[in-house]
């Protein structure tokens, strides 16, 4: 995988951001496992998240 | 209760001071004439108090009542009977709400306390247990500084095989390398997001997922995913981290399964 490719997946969920840092957390769906990425200021204010596969909303 | 009722049981437990329902003129002529039969008199009527009082508390020997509406789809498939969650008071909240936890919320009862929807405490148990069996059990940490949430996560990290820090949360357990105590979780379960602020903040600076017990009063910023539930009670987050446990333990194909005494910690 290119790093285009790698910084492509590495987008906020909930806002679309890239996502750099630490304070960013990724994870597996906990419905379908797909990959969710949560940007730090997204999660600091708790945006709500939606798995694009299953339509999971969290947190 | 009728106040027929009433003076039939009155007149059978003031029979011997016939002054005491003097309210009632007709009651009392009545019982002055019965006198000369008093202990019939007393054996009758001790059995139609009995049959008044059967009558109007049948449920008094069915066990304690419990709030009926707590979800809005009453036919929804739980865990465990929707009893067993209102005996153990998860879906009692707290006098105050916020706006991240409203979603999960369900009513106001008349005393101010929020109802939460045990609808959605069911369904963010199996969720969260599909997202612990993602993990290895060894990088799993559960935390409560809260007192009554001590046993039921040392033990539901006994039965998972996750790592569990009760009690004060030392800072520097996940950021700090020369602290002895210095572990490298993938994902931090927290009781209290309150209680357990140091956890979460620290889980955010090495950027982990959280899982946290939020009541209704609990803000959820930094928190992953959200598991509805009274973090207050000392049965209500047995039955959780019971509940937590076993689902866990059956998504990864273990035959154990705990019971919920193993969860209930002596008084």
């Amino acid at each position: 995988m290119s790093q285009s490719e790698q910084r492509r997946t590495k987008q906020c969920v909930s806002c679309g951001i890239n996502i750099s840092g630490i304070s960013a957390a990724t994870f597996d769906c906990p419905d379908c496992g797909h990959e969710i990425s949560r940007c730090a200021n997204c999660r600091k204010q708790s945006n709500l998240y939606e798995c694009p596969d299953c339509g999971f909303t969290g947190p | 209760m009728t106040d027929n009722d009433n003076d039939a049981v009155e007149v059978v437990d003031d029979d011997s001071d016939p002054d005491a329902t003097g309210d009632d003129a007709g009651t009392t002529a009545e019982a002055s004439s019965d006198q000369t039969e008093p202990v019939a008199d007393a054996a009758e009527g001790a059995t139609e108090a009995a049959e008044v009082a059967e009558a109007e508390e049948p449920a008094e020997d069915q066990g304690p009542t419990f709030d009926e509406d707590v979800m809005p789809d009453e036919e929804a498939d739980l865990l465990i009977p929707v009893e067993d969650y209102l005996a153990a008071g998860v879906h009692i909240g707290t006098q105050q709400k916020t706006q991240d936890m409203e979603r999960f919320i369900h009513r106001v009862r008349d005393d101010g306390l929020y109802v939460l929807d045990v609808s959605q405490t069911d369904s963010r148990i199996r969720t969260a247990a599909d997202f612990l069996a993602n993990y290895d059990p060894e990088r799993i940490l559960v935390t409560s500084s809260r007192q009554y949430g001590r046993f039921p996560a040392t033990k539901f990290a006994d039965a998972v095989g996750a790592r569990a820090r009760t009690g004060r949360f030392i800072p520097g357990t996940l950021t700090n390398p020369d602290y002895d105590g210095y572990i490298e979780p993938d994902v931090v379960v927290v009781t209290d997001p309150i209680g357990d602020a140091q956890a979460v903040k620290e889980a955010i600076t090495v950027g982990i997922p959280v899982i946290a017990m939020c009541d209704s009063n609990n803000q959820t910023g930094n928190v992953d995913l959200v598991v509805p539930t009274n973090n207050k009670g000392r049965r209500a987050l047995s039955v959780v981290y019971w509940l937590l446990a076993n689902e866990t333990l059956d998504r990864r194909g273990s035959d154990t399964v705990y019971a919920l005494d193993d969860f209930e910690d002596e008084i």
